[in-house]
C-alpha cells in the first residue's frame, strides 16, 4: 500500500500555520503542568529514597514510623550501641552506631513567616558512619560538647541566621552557627549539634533513634526480626534506603494525584480543542482529500496520514512543553514533608523520566485527538470530496 | 436577528459545538476547583476566633509544655479558661488511614467550641466513660463508625508497654458550623491518656501538647500574649502565644509554593482555553464567509450580523460555563471528604460559581468580537466570490 508522503502533512501544517500553533499551544500548556509536577516529583525523590544506604540500619522505637516519633531513653540506647553484634566496628574495636536526636524546630524563614526545619543533635560517630556522604562546606565542624552547631547548605538561603558566626536560639539556649555542610539527601536541609547539648537546651530526656554500619555479611532484614521480639530493646529495624522511602509516602502521593488530576482535565480540554482545529482543517482540505483517493490512495493511507500528522502536532506540543520547563531545572522549591511536619527544600528535576512520561503523554493526546478526524477523512468518497471542496 | 440562522449554525456541526462546550466546561471547572482550593485556604484564617489563644512551646510543636503550666496560664488577668491539648498521633489498622486525634478536657473544650454541636450522644455521655470520644461527622462517614462503637488505634507516640491497642468508645458526632474547624478529628479524655501513662501502662511524653487560652469577654489578646510569653521568657520552656488566625496561618506557609503553583496554572488553563474557543469561533465564521455575504447583500446590517456571531459564541460558552459550574459543585461533596483535614475551608461558594460563570460570559463575548468584527469588513462581492 502506497502511503501518503509525509512532505504533504508537514506542507500542510505550515500553511495553515495559525490552526497549528493553536494545537501545539495547548498541548505544551498541557504538557508543561505534567513535566512541572513530574520533575517536582522527582527532586523530591532525589533528595530521599534514592539515596539510601542498603548497609546503614535505622532503629525506631516499635510502632514508630518516623525518627519525629520514635524515643529510646538512656539505658535502652546504650545497649543497642554498645551490645549489637551486627554492627560493625571501627579501627579501635567501638561499634559505628550513633544516638540521635531530631526534632522540628520553629525558625524563621527569610521570606516572613516561620517554619518546622529538623535539628538534629548527633554523636561523633555519625560522622564515621557517613564518612564521604558528609562534609563542611565554609567554616568548620562543631566541637563535641559545646553550644555550637552547623547548617546545612539547603537552609542559608531560606532561613534566617544560618550564616557562619550567627547565633540560633533554641528554646532558652543561644548556639553559635560554626560552618555549613554539604551531604547527600535531605540531611542538608538540618541543623546538626552535639546531641546531648542538645537535649539539655531542649530538656528532653529521650534519643529519637540510633543508626549504625552494619557488618559485612548480615543483613538489615534478619536484624530486624531478632529485634522485633527483643526483651531489652525492642526495636524496629530498618535500612536507611527503607526509613527513607516510607517518609516520602504522603508527599509522592500527594504529587502523583496532582499530576494525574490535572493533566488528566487539562489532557481531556486539550484533546477537545485538537479535535476542533483538526475537523477544521479537515474541512478545509476536502478538495485535496479526493485529490489524494482519486489518484488511488487507500482510505486507510489518507487515515494513517492525518494521524500521523496529529502525532506530529503532539510530539511539537511536547516538546515546547517540555522546553518551557527546562528552566525551572535546579531552582529550589519548599514544603512540608508531613511525615515529619518538616519543611523539605527540593529543587525541581527535569530527569530524563520526567521528559520522557511527559512527551510520550504529548504524542497520546495528538494521537487520539486526530482519531476522529482522521476517520472522517478516510470514510470520504472521491467524488463526494472533489465536488464539495 | 436571524434567530432561526443562528440555531442552525450552531446545530450544523453538533461535534465542534458539543467539543467548544466541552472546553469551557473543563476550564470553568477546573477555574472552580482551584479557586475553592486556594480561598479554601484563606477561609481557615478568616473564620478563626478571636478568643481563642494557643500556647506552644517556642521551639516547635513537638515539644511538650509541663504540666504546671496550665494553672500559671489560668491566673493571668484576662484568661477566662484554659484547655489542655495533646496530639496523640494513634493509626487506625494503617498510616494511609490518617485523622487527627487530640486528647483534651472535655468540658472545658466544649466550653470553648461554641461553633461545635453534638448531634449525636452527648457531652455528659462522653464524660461519662474514661474511654469515650467524640468524632467529626466526616470521620464517622468515612470510616461508618455510630455512637456505640469501639475505635482500635495503634500508639504511635504514645504506645501500650504491653503492645496492645488504644480502644476509644465513640460516645458522640460533633457537627461544625465553622469552616476554621474539620470534621475528621477525634477529641477524648486528657485524664484517660494522662492515667494511663502513671499506671506505666503507656510511654511516650509527659506534659501537655498546647494550652488552648480562653479569653475573657472584650480582652485584648496583645496584653495577655505579651503577658504569658514574659512570664516563660527564660524557661523552663520557653512559649510562643499566637491567636487562633496566626496559629491556623502556621499550617498554611507549611505548604509552601503549592497555592503559588495552583494559582499559575489556573492562569494558564484559562489563558490557552481562551485562545482555543477563539479560534472555533473565527474557524466557523471563516466557514461561514458566503453566508454572511449573502446576508449583506440581502440587507442584513453588521450589527445583526454581528450580533448574531458574538450571541452564537455566547450561547456556547455560557452552556459550557453552566456544565463547568454544575459539575464543580456536585464534585464539592467528594472533594471535600478528600481534602477537608488539609483544607477544611474547601468550598465551591456561590462567589466561586458566580465567577466560574461570569468568566465564561466574558469569554464568550470575547470569542465572538472577533468574527463580528471580520464579518464586518467584508464586502459581499468578495465574500460570495471567495466562500464555497
Amino acid at each position: 500500500m502506497a502511503l501518503v508522503p509525509l512532505q504533504y502533512n508537514i506542507r500542510s501544517l505550515l500553511v495553515r500555520s495559525g490552526n497549528t500553533w493553536l494545537c501545539i499551544f495547548s498541548i505544551a500548556a498541557t504538557v508543561a503542568v505534567l513535566a512541572g509536577i513530574l520533575s517536582l516529583q522527582q527532586g523530591f525523590e532525589t533528595i530521599f529514597a534514592s539515596r539510601g544506604r542498603e548497609d546503614m540500619v535505622v532503629l525506631l522505637r516499635t510502632g514508630a514510623t518516623s525518627e519525629g516519633e520514635s524515643a529510646f531513653d538512656r539505658t535502652r540506647a546504650q545497649i543497642a550501641l554498645n551490645e549489637i553484634p551486627e554492627i560493625a566496628t571501627d579501627a579501635n574495636g567501638k561499634p559505628l552506631a550513633s544516638a540521635e536526636l531530631y526534632l522540628a524546630t520553629l525558625l524563621a524563614r527569610k521570606d516572613g513567616g516561620k517554619t518546622n526545619i529538623p535539628l538534629r543533635g548527633v554523636q561523633p560517630a555519625t560522622f564515621a558512619i557517613h564518612g564521604d556522604n558528609w562534609s563542611i562546606l565554609d567554616g568548620r565542624n562543631f566541637a563535641p560538647g559545646t553550644d555550637e552547631v552547623v547548617v546545612g547548605k539547603a537552609l542559608r538561603d531560606r532561613i534566617q541566621n544560618c550564616e557562619v558566626g550567627d547565633t540560633l536560639r533554641i528554646n532558652v539556649t543561644p548556639f553559635r552557627v560554626v560552618g555549613v555542610f554539604e551531604s547527600t539527601g535531605a540531611y542538608q536541609t538540618e541543623v546538626w549539634g552535639d546531641v546531648d547539648r542538645m537535649r539539655a537546651a531542649l530538656d528532653v530526656e529521650n534519643y529519637s533513634r540510633i543508626i549504625g554500619v552494619m557488618r559485612p555479611g548480615t543483613s538489615v532484614k534478619d536484624l530486624a526480626k531478632r529485634l522485633e521480639g527483643d526483651k531489652r530493646i525492642p526495636a524496629k529495624a530498618l535500612s536507611e534506603k527503607e526509613y527513607l522511602s516510607n517518609q516520602t509516602g504522603a508527599l509522592t502521593r500527594l504529587f502523583t494525584f496532582l499530576g494525574a488530576f490535572l493533566s488528566v482535565i487539562m489532557g481531556l480540554a486539550a484533546v477537545f480543542t485538537g479535535t476542533n482545529a483538526m475537523l477544521s482543517a479537515l474541512a478545509a482540505r476536502t478538495h485535496e482529500i479526493g485529490i489524494l483517493l482519486a489518484t488511488g490512495f487507500r482510505p486507510f493511507a489518507v487515515f494513517l496520514s492525518f494521524q500521523l500528522e496529529a502525532a506530529l502536532l503532539g510530539l511539537l506540543g511536547g516538546i515546547i512543553g517540555v522546553v518551557m520547563v527546562i528552566p525551572l531545572n535546579g531552582i529550589q522549591t519548599g514544603t512540608t514533608n508531613f511525615a515529619t511536619f518538616t519543611e523539605v527544600t527540593f529543587a525541581f528535576r527535569t530527569t530524563p523520566y520526567a521528559i520522557t512520561v511527559a512527551i510520550i503523554f504529548a504524542l497520546l493526546l495528538g494521537i487520539i485527538g486526530g482519531a476522529i478526524p482522521a476517520y472522517r477523512a478516510s470514510r470520504l468518497t472521491p467524488t463526494q470530496a472533489l465536488r464539495r471542496g | 436577528m436571524p434567530i432561526r440562522l443562528l440555531l442552525r449554525n450552531l446545530f450544523g456541526h453538533p461535534l465542534r459545538a458539543i467539543l467548544t462546550v466541552g472546553s469551557v466546561t473543563i476550564a470553568v471547572f477546573l477555574l472552580c476547583i482551584l479557586m475553592a482550593v486556594s480561598r479554601g485556604l484563606d477561609a481557615a484564617v478568616a473564620q478563626a476566633s478571636s478568643t481563642r489563644l494557643w500556647v506552644q512551646s517556642s521551639v516547635s510543636l513537638f515539644v511538650s509544655l509541663p504540666n504546671a503550666y496550665g494553672s500559671k496560664i489560668q491566673s493571668t488577668p484576662g484568661v477566662e479558661d484554659v484547655v489542655r491539648f495533646q496530639w496523640f498521633g494513634g493509626v487506625y489498622q494503617d498510616t494511609s488511614n490518617f485523622f487527627a486525634q487530640f486528647a483534651v478536657d472535655p468540658k472545658k473544650w466544649k466550653d470553648s467550641y461554641p461553633e461545635i454541636e453534638i448531634r449525636e450522644g452527648s457531652l455528659a455521655d462522653w464524660q461519662k466513660s474514661r474511654t469515650g470520644c467524640i468524632i467529626g461527622e466526616d470521620l464517622a462517614a468515612r470510616f461508618g463508625w455510630k455512637v456505640g462503637d469501639r475505635v482500635p488505634l495503634i500508639g504511635t507516640i504514645f504506645p501500650r508497654s504491653d503492645g496492645s491497642n488504644w480502644e476509644f468508645d465513640v460516645a458522640g458526632i460533633y457537627h461544625s458550623n465553622s469552616l476554621s474547624i474539620d470534621q475528621m478529628t477525634m477529641f477524648f479524655d486528657f485524664q484517660y491518656l494522662r492515667e494511663s501513662q502513671e499506671q506505666n501502662a503507656v510511654g511516650g511524653p509527659d506534659g501537655v501538647g498546647v494550652y488552648l487560652t480562653r479569653l475573657a469577654p472584650n480582652t485584648d489578646p496583645d496584653g495577655v500574649i505579651a503577658a504569658i510569653e514574659t512570664e516563660y521568657e527564660n524557661g523552663p520552656q520557653a512559649v510562643r502565644v499566637t491567636t487562633e488566625a496566626e496559629f491556623q496561618r502556621q499550617f498554611i506557609t507549611m505548604l509552601g509554593s503549592v497555592p503559588t503553583l495552583l494559582a499559575s496554572i489556573g492562569g494558564g488553563v484559562l489563558f490557552a482555553i481562551f485562545f482555543a474557543v477563539l479560534n472555533t469561533m473565527l474557524m466557523a465564521a471563516r466557514e461561514r464567509t458566503r453566508d454572511i455575504g449573502i446576508l449583506k447583500a440581502l440587507g442584513f446590517g453588521n450589527a445583526k450580523i454581528g450580533g448574531m456571531l458574538i450571541i452564537e459564541s455566547l450561547l456556547i460558552c455560557a452552556t459550557g460555563g453552566a456544565v463547568g459550574i454544575f459539575l464543580a459543585k456536585s464534585a464539592e461533596r467528594p472533594l471535600w471528604s478528600a481534602i477537608s483535614s488539609q483544607i477544611p475551608g474547601f468550598e465551591i461558594s456561590s462567589a466561586v460559581l458566580m465567577l466560574g460563570i461570569s468568566l465564561a460570559i466574558a469569554l464568550g463575548i470575547l470569542a465572538g468580537i472577533a468574527p463580528a468584527l471580520r464579518a464586518r469588513n467584508l464586502q459581499p462581492v468578495a465574500a460570495l466570490r471567495l466562500g464555497a
